[in-house]
């Protein structure tokens, strides 16, 4: 019991300092671990076994996740930009390692470990933003799902470099004949569960039971039980069943995963100057590469220069599972402690500098400098004009509607499909995006007769405000505060949830359901 | 990582459990009965599990979360109102058990020390069993429950002190001094720890949880490390590791996210717990038990049938209470504890007890534990069918059946708010549901704390009698959800389109009316435009 009050003492003092530095807390939670033993905490039995039970749960919820449902039209390109940025980065880090000195063996394995990108980090910023299903937050999540997926994969085929190959292909053929399994149960096993759906301690140990199975299967199939366990996930990785799942398995995840940093730091020695040098390398590489590779390859699946350099800023980071492949080496003796504590740093550093990285400011940077978006106009920008921001599936109606009652409709966007609709019903157009003052300019902002916004964030449309000038300028709005705030920076705002109300109740009052 | 020891046995429990609560409820028998069958049958029977220290830690988490459990939903008006009565019947129940069960091991002619033990193993209850019985039971908060949970904290305390003694008695003598300051820390300790609780609940745990709520994590993470402080404090100032976990759970109580913190709690309470009625049955020792069957029937009949008989009358004389929660009462606390065992066992080692008697207060405890659980989940219906009229009593249902015909708003953002205030105006009953307690504070209608993806929260909005279910919350799962879980109740639900991108799957889960805020934003927009002269 003193043990485990320790390790939880010491995970609540992490998560309190993440909630007061805004940080991510597992790698605060990393480095209290390190203190803990630095400290001289006993890594017994207790400790042994909390690593073991953290790792499954965390790769059995991180299957849980896996819901192709989840990235929806981004599907594709998430598919495009995960496995790129995977295997570039896998291939680069293996590169770097191997030039700094590390033999083959450690260099896949820390190839392994910088790969993917970290899902408890990228989710928490999306969730806080509220930008989970815009299409980049969207693309990130696929993205995520498929770098996941391919690192738990490849984690028996690593343990196979520098052995002997001729085992390769046996265990390709297994992992497959796992994965089939996994999937191929998704059907047969969800009407068990919905059964049970009403009792969450039925719920909950009958979950549990697929987790076990798996489990005791990859046991006898030879794989490492980290597969097992993602791959159990996965077999419940469907609406609703994942959904009704996930609240029940949360705290169990966030105590197991709790113990586990914290159990995981400890293990971390104490980085000499050599192996701080060589996280820093990684590290650079990380922050560099990542944003470059997932923006180039988004804009070649078709995505804005925005949402494509987001999305490449947000993921850049190292994984949880980066410490799960680090771990696995070291138990496997694949990894010496100083590989293992370079892995533990690059993660503990990235995942702390995704906050600081990932923001507007640098986002806005970056594109200016950005070949692409120094668009020119031909001929001189529009006057006299509706200008509308932002043309989704709701703003088609009004295009036409304006250009009926015989405005010139100049659009802003940067999707060349809403682009294309909005050419076919005679709406002029300017590319771009849309909250930046060269754009606005581009689209003649000061010269219109009436700006509509319909952007989303808060700080694109105070610049939109600021370019325009005295030219009214509407603003679509979802909270009232924010209506108010938009209000005195000279907006007029159109409440949006007073209208999905009043739309509600005239429903209620019509259809009155009994 | 391959071959861990503690994957291996958590895996047997785990589908051991899992596998015995589905049978269960295919023929209508309470879990906590078919997980001791299942340990019965890992342990004793095929001999697949002896129980590591890892999962030994883990059932005590398990007993020491649903007092932590106990504890959350305790508010200190029910701790004064079933304190006083809980104190006087329980502390003459510990008596009176204790010197019937002392005679009748006399009277089997047992030498001192094990017709103590007897007297020991007939006092105490199970504080897991009866609170994981009721609460299954949807009974904890009802008069006899609270009155049950009152006898059982009093118990405890016994407990402590029988520890005290214990220690004592195989320290090698009894030591008039020693026992004396062993006696004194216990009532410190407790005296302590409840001091730092109350005083915690109401100045620092208040602010301090709404502070962590934000991160959900962070705030189960947090609590639970309180919890064991409690436990390591408890356990150094010689006091149970129940009263350590139940005394973190009250002082969380005034807390405004109690609620939530009680649902973020419960699965991993139910796992643990799982595994500790599993690992109880495991561990017995059936063998010699029933080379003394009169003596194995009398302990059965004492914890079983007698203590529930004095319970009662002790509840309804000098406490007070109705016929109905004293009977109630009485038949909930009718087992003996898991305790006795680790008495017994402890006994047995230092040579005070025979193994047969360990042996026999193992299978006694078994048994009544056994006979409770198919007991309790029936003691309201019993009493409304034979006692009510036999006690001259009208049967007193206590819980409060929600009307239903009401709305649920889920999500008080400024749609919500805005809905509510629609509703109410209508003259609809309204309940409000939103995770952040900060959001509901304003609202005038009832309200209801909670991440609505927990089917306890719908069941508390009365979300399955309601008239229409409206989320206005901007969460894709949570929505979804929702949707799912009402179309499978029949209820009609509004769920509010925040993106395009989300319509095409909530109209596949029928749902009656779809919210879209961007498209009735559009009309507005025309109609500013007019205002504009933009458009005529």
């Amino acid at each position: 019991m003193e043990v485990l009050a320790i390790l939880l003492v010491a995970a609540a003092a992490s998560h309190a300092l993440a909630r007061a530095l805004n940080l991510p807390p597992v790698p605060l939670l990393l480095a209290t671990g390190f203190l803990l033993g630095v400290g001289g905490l006993d890594a017994g039995v207790i400790v042994q076994d909390a690593l073991v039970l953290g790792v499954t749960v965390l790769v059995f919820i991180s299957g849980i996740e896996l819901d192709p449902r989840r990235p929806q039209a981004q599907l594709r390109t998430a598919v495009k930009v995960g496995s790129g940025q995977f295997l570039v980065l896998a291939g680069l880090g293996v590169a770097t390692a191997t030039v700094i000195g590390y033999g083959i063996v450690p260099a896949a394995y820390l190839g392994l470990a910088i790969a993917a990108s970290s899902t408890l980090v990228v989710v928490r910023i999306l969730q806080r933003r509220g930008e989970m299903f815009e299409p980049y937050g969207r693309l990130t999540i696929g993205v995520l799902l498929v770098q996941d997926l391919i690192l738990v994969l490849s984690i028996p085929l690593v343990e196979s470099v520098g052995g002997d190959f001729s085992d390769v292909f046996p265990r390709l053929l297994v992992t497959g004949i796992a994965v089939a399994v996994a999937i191929g149960v998704v059907r047969p096993l969800a009407p068990v569960l919905l059964k049970v759906e009403d009792d969450g301690e039925a719920l909950l140990l009958v979950t549990l039971l697929v987790l076990v199975a798996f489990l005791a299967g990859s046991a006898w199939l030879g794989l490492p039980l980290l597969v097992g366990g993602f791959l159990a996930g996965l077999a419940l990785a469907r609406f609703p069943v994942a959904s009704a799942v996930r609240p029940l398995m949360a705290p169990l995840g966030d105590f197991f995963t709790a113990l586990f940093f914290t159990a995981l730091g400890a293990l971390v020695g104490v980085p000499t100057l050599g192996e701080i040098g060589h996280a820093l390398a990684f590290t650079a590489l990380l922050l560099v590469a990542t944003p470059i590779v997932v923006a180039v390859l988004g804009e070649r699946a078709g995505l804005p220069a925005r949402a494509a350099v987001e999305a490449g800023l947000l993921l850049a980071q190292a994984s949880e599972l980066s410490l799960v492949v680090g771990l696995l080496g070291l138990e496997r003796g694949a990894l010496d402690e100083s590989a293992f504590t370079v892995i533990a740093l690059v993660t503990a550093m990235t995942m702390l500098l995704t906050p600081l990285i990932a923001t507007d400011a640098v986002t806005r940077r970056l594109l200016r400098i950005h070949p692409g978006t120094a668009r020119r106009s031909k001929g001189p920008p529009p006057s006299g004009h509706v200008l509308l921001l932002g043309a989704g599936s709701t703003g088609m109606p009004l295009v036409e509607t304006l250009i009926e009652a015989g405005q010139e409709v100049v659009v802003v966007d940067d999707d060349p499909k809403v682009l294309a609709r909005v050419a076919k019903a005679g709406g002029r157009l300017v590319r771009g995006e849309a909250s930046d003052p060269r754009t606005l300019e581009r689209a003649g902002v000061a010269d219109a007769i009436v700006v509509i916004s319909t952007l989303r964030r808060g700080a694109d449309n105070a610049r939109v405000l600021e370019a325009a000038g005295d030219v009214p300028v509407l603003v679509r709005v979802f909270e009232e505060d924010e209506a108010r705030r938009l209000q005195s920076l000279g907006a007029i705002p159109i409440l949006t949830s007073d209208a999905a109300a009043e739309m509600l109740i005239e429903w209620f009052e019509l259809g009155t359901p009994a | 990582m391959n071959g861990a020891l503690v994957l291996t046995e958590l895996g047997w429990v785990i589908a051991a459990a899992a596998l015995a609560l589905l049978v269960g409820r295919l023929i209508r028998l309470p879990p906590v009965l078919m997980w001791v069958g299942a340990g019965l049958l890992l342990g004793p029977v095929t001999g697949i599990l002896h129980a590591s220290d890892s999962l030994h830690l883990m059932s005590e988490l398990g007993i020491a979360l649903l007092l932590f459990l106990v504890g959350l939903e305790l508010s200190p008006a029910t701790l004064r109102d079933v304190g006083r009565p809980a104190a006087v019947v329980g502390g003459l129940q510990v008596l009176g058990t204790a010197l019937l069960g002392y005679a009748a091991g006399a009277f089997f002619g047992l030498p001192v020390p094990e017709a103590l033990m007897i007297a020991a193993a007939v006092t105490f209850s199970s504080t897991v069993v009866v609170v994981k019985l009721l609460d299954r039971a949807g009974a904890l908060t009802t008069e006899y429950g609270r009155l049950s949970i009152g006898i059982l904290l009093v118990q405890d305390v016994v407990v402590a002190l029988v520890l005290t003694l214990m220690a004592g008695l195989s320290g090698g003598g009894m030591d008039a001094e020693a026992l004396a300051g062993g006696l004194t820390r216990a009532f410190v300790g407790l005296a302590i720890l409840s001091a730092v609780a109350v005083l915690a609940g109401r100045w620092i745990l208040p602010g301090a949880a709404d502070w962590m709520a934000t991160s959900t994590e962070g705030l189960l993470v947090a609590s639970l490390a309180w919890c064991l402080l409690f436990i390591v404090g408890a356990e150094a100032l010689s006091l149970s590791v129940e009263l350590g976990a139940f005394l973190a759970g009250l002082a969380l109580a005034p807390t405004r996210v109690h609620g939530e913190l009680r649902r973020r709690v419960r699965p991993l309470a139910d796992l643990f717990l799982a595994v500790f009625f599993v690992v109880l049955g495991a561990e017995l020792m059936p063998g010699a038990a029933f080379e003394r069957p009169f003596l194995l029937a009398a302990v059965v009949a004492l914890s079983f049938a007698l203590k529930p008989i004095l319970v009662a009358l002790l509840a309804r004389g000098p406490g007070g209470r109705s016929w109905r929660t004293s009977v109630l009462a009485g038949l909930s606390l009718g087992q003996m504890s898991e305790f006795s065992f680790i008495l017994a066992a402890a006994a047995a080692e230092a040579g005070l007890v025979t193994p047969e008697i360990l042996s026999l207060v193992g299978v006694a405890g078994l048994t009544t534990i056994a006979g409770s659980a198919i007991v309790i989940p029936g003691i309201e219906r019993g009493w409304a069918r034979w006692g009510a009229a036999r006690f001259g009593e009208p049967d007193g249902d206590e819980h409060p059946h929600p009307p239903g015909g009401h709305i649920v708003v889920v999500g008080m953002n400024s749609l919500g708010r805005r809905l509510v205030e629609a509703f109410v105006e209508s003259g609809e009953r309204v309940v409000a549901v939103d995770s952040d307690p900060a959001k509901l504070a304003p609202v005038s209608v009832p309200t209801i704390q909670g991440v609505i993806d927990h089917r306890d929260v719908l069941d508390e909005a009365g979300v399955p009698n309601a008239r229409l279910v409206v989320s206005a919350l901007r969460i894709e799962d949570a929505n979804s959800l929702l949707a799912w879980r009402c179309r499978r109740m029949g209820v009609p639900v509004s769920i509010h389109v925040f993106d395009a991108s989300v319509r095409a799957d909530l109209e596949a889960l029928g749902v009656a009316h779809l919210m879209d805020s961007k498209r009735a934003a559009t009309h507005r927009l025309r109609v500013a435009l007019t205002e504009l002269e933009v458009l005529d």
